[in-house]
């Protein structure tokens, strides 16, 4: 059967089948299965994993290779629904200067950087062309509360023409909570609004990395995280850190916070790719690894956790873990094959224009204009969707068909990023051996799963994190 | 392949008999190289000769030169297992994808189920 191997250290190696079963062995098993030299009696345990597993089979097409198809088709229905997250930037003001933030302005011109109600209704007009019948409308900035009028007349809006064309639609709030209140809240309660809040860790690191008047971002987040949950409830408030190079020295501190703060999971979200020096691929790796061990530490405290009886999951790693352990699949924007932007998510930016990512805009805010699909002024859904640059871009996202990836057995737990090579390579395909996002992910997951193979309770840990909570 | 194998002037020099290895293998195994070395590879009366010389910003010793030449020869082994699984098996992998994304065109709705043994939802 068609299988991929990898090396996960030196004693053991791991299998993967086309459709994402792993099977960890010893080293060399590979290369004598190849060789046509197990023994089927001899090593009857191994033979009968890997028949039932479909890593080999016993006659030429496999009788199950319909099974197969249909895990296959499975594993990428991620595709079925195309885009459903649309990101509107409901304004680019903030009152934070955050150091690593290359967008926001400081400033009380509305005029000039909220949204104008204009390119919303199109931003939202394009969202309803969706073939998802249900899509995620989300709320960024700047400090997207800044504009509240603005989201207040998106929702209204939006409430309207979901009900004409049959589609349910998840709203989501991205907020440092630095100016929210009761009012903003209680309107959130009333059209089940998520808030996605900031939280960077401790109060010496989350004041370092976002700047503002009084020094107080973090006592502000902190009071907005107890309002938001006494009147949304709990689950309704997620908080995301963003990761800058005083994070990397704090990973103890930064996973005691969460938990202290009484959050059930944690992203560990590596550090932008806008803050690497395009095309110092030596100084990139060097941070990369500096980054893979902030990982490492961060995550054995959260096991710690774990192993204590406590519910705490890493967020970066479960999606992964999805992707290993089930055979449904998994939707995330920068784990996906072919990529997930603009088959998963599409940003209306601030002015009309519109990216393929997050990322895109901020690369436009630094000039390039590489990732925008087009603007709401002048391009319909198809333009945008199903455009030449939404195809280029796709067709340099899909990994199976990407040097290096496509022999690569982590293929199908791992994804492709035509933004991330351009920003630091200045290509969209990359190159393997020096892109971060390859470093990033092999080790991730070679990690995770040498993590599973030594320590059964490990495993158990990880199937809990992806089981379904609610 | 071993035998030919060496480090002259501070550069891996490897031969990789071609009647043994495609030059698919040869390519796909130096692309990983090519962060830390200059690649080289030639053809010389049916083997390739690979030379691998260091880059000046990659920091690597001349006393690091054996550990990449071993892993140059393990790898150049590994990626041949790789070819020979995907010339035997590259079909059932086309035919596999076809099925699972052809609605039909090559039989009835895929039959199958996806098995959830240990209990996992679809998770949206
Ligand atoms: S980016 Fe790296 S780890 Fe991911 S599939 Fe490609 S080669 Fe494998």
């Amino acid at each position: 059967m068609p299988i991929r191997f990898h090396r996960l250290n030196d004693q053991k190696e791991v299998l993967v089948n086309e459709v994402g079963d792993h099977l960890v062995v010893p080293s060399g098993t590979f290369a004598r299965l190849v060789q046509k030299e197990l023994d089927k009696e001899g090593e009857a345990d191994l033979y009968g994993d890997l028949v039932a597993g479909h890593f080999i089979a016993e006659s030429p097409i496999p009788t199950l290779i319909d099974v197969l198809a249909t895990r296959y088709r499975t594993k990428k229905s991620f595709l079925d629904n195309f885009t459903t997250l649309h990101l509107f930037v409901v304004s680019l003001r903030c009152e934070h200067t955050c150091h690593y933030c290359q967008v926001s302005r400081v400033t009380q011109d509305k005029g000039k950087f909220d949204m104008s109600r204009a390119h919303i209704d199109k931003g939202i007009d394009i969202m309803m062309q969706s073939p998802s019948p249900h899509v995620t409308m989300e709320f960024q900035g700047g400090e997207a509360l800044l504009a509240f009028d603005n989201i207040v007349y998106a929702v209204d809006r939006t409430k309207e023409l979901a009900l004409l064309h049959n589609k349910t639609v998840t709203y989501v709030i991205c907020t440092n909570l630095a100016v929210i209140n009761e009012e903003m809240l209680n309107y959130c309660k009333e059209n089940n609004i998520l808030i996605s809040s900031s939280l960077d860790g401790p109060a010496s690191v989350h004041n370092e990395n976002r700047k503002r008047p009084g020094k107080n971002s973090y006592e502000l987040a902190i009071r907005g995280i107890e309002l938001s949950r006494k009147i949304l409830g709990k689950s309704r408030v997620s908080a995301l850190m963003t990761t800058t190079n005083l994070s990397l020295e704090h990973p103890i501190e930064i996973v005691e916070e969460y938990y202290r703060q009484g959050f059930w999971n944690i992203f560990l979200r590596p550090i932008s790719p806008y803050g690497f020096a395009v095309k110092n691929e030596a100084k990139n790796k060097y941070e990369m690894d500096k980054f893979l061990s902030f990982y490492k530490k961060a995550l054995n405290r959260i096991l710690e956790y774990n192993l204590q009886g406590e519910f705490f999951r890493e967020d970066y790693a479960t999606i992964i873990l999805r992707k290993i352990l089930t055979p449904f699949p998994v939707g995330y924007v920068d784990l996906n094959s072919p990529t997930g932007a603009v088959t998963n998510v599409v940003v209306f930016n601030y002015d009309g224009a519109v990216f393929a990512s997050d990322e895109s805009r901020m690369l436009a805010e630094m000039k390039d204009f590489t990732f925008q699909l087009g603007h709401l002024d002048t391009d319909s859904y198809e333009d945008l969707m199903y455009g030449e640059k939404a195809r280029k871009i796709v067709a340099a996202g899909t990994n199976e068909s990407l040097p290096g990836c496509s022999d690569c057995a982590y293929q199908l737990y791992c994804g492709a990023d035509p933004i991330h090579h351009h920003a630091t390579q200045g290509d969209m395909i990359g190159y393997r051996p020096t892109s971060t996002f390859c470093q990033r992910n092999m080790e991730i997951i070679r990690y995770l799963i040498e993590l599973m193979d030594s320590d059964k309770k490990i495993k158990s840990i990880f199937e809990s994190w992806v089981k379904p909570q609610f | 392949m071993t035998s030919k194998n060496r480090i002259q002037n501070g550069e891996i020099i490897a031969s990789v008999d071609g009647s043994l290895y495609s030059s698919q293998t040869v390519f796909k195994c130096t692309y990983w190289f090519g962060d830390k070395f200059h690649v080289n590879v030639q053809q010389e009366s049916g083997d390739y000769v690979i030379t691998l010389r260091p880059m000046p910003n990659a920091n690597i010793s001349e006393g690091e030169l054996p550990y990449y030449l071993q892993k140059l020869e393990r790898d150049l082994v590994d990626f041949h297992l790789r070819d020979i699984v995907n010339n035997e098996t590259g079909s059932i992998r086309e035919l596999l994808v076809a099925k699972a994304f052809s609605n039909g065109e090559y039989d009835e709705a895929p039959p199958g189920e996806i098995s959830d043994p240990v209990g996992f939802a679809p998770l949206v």
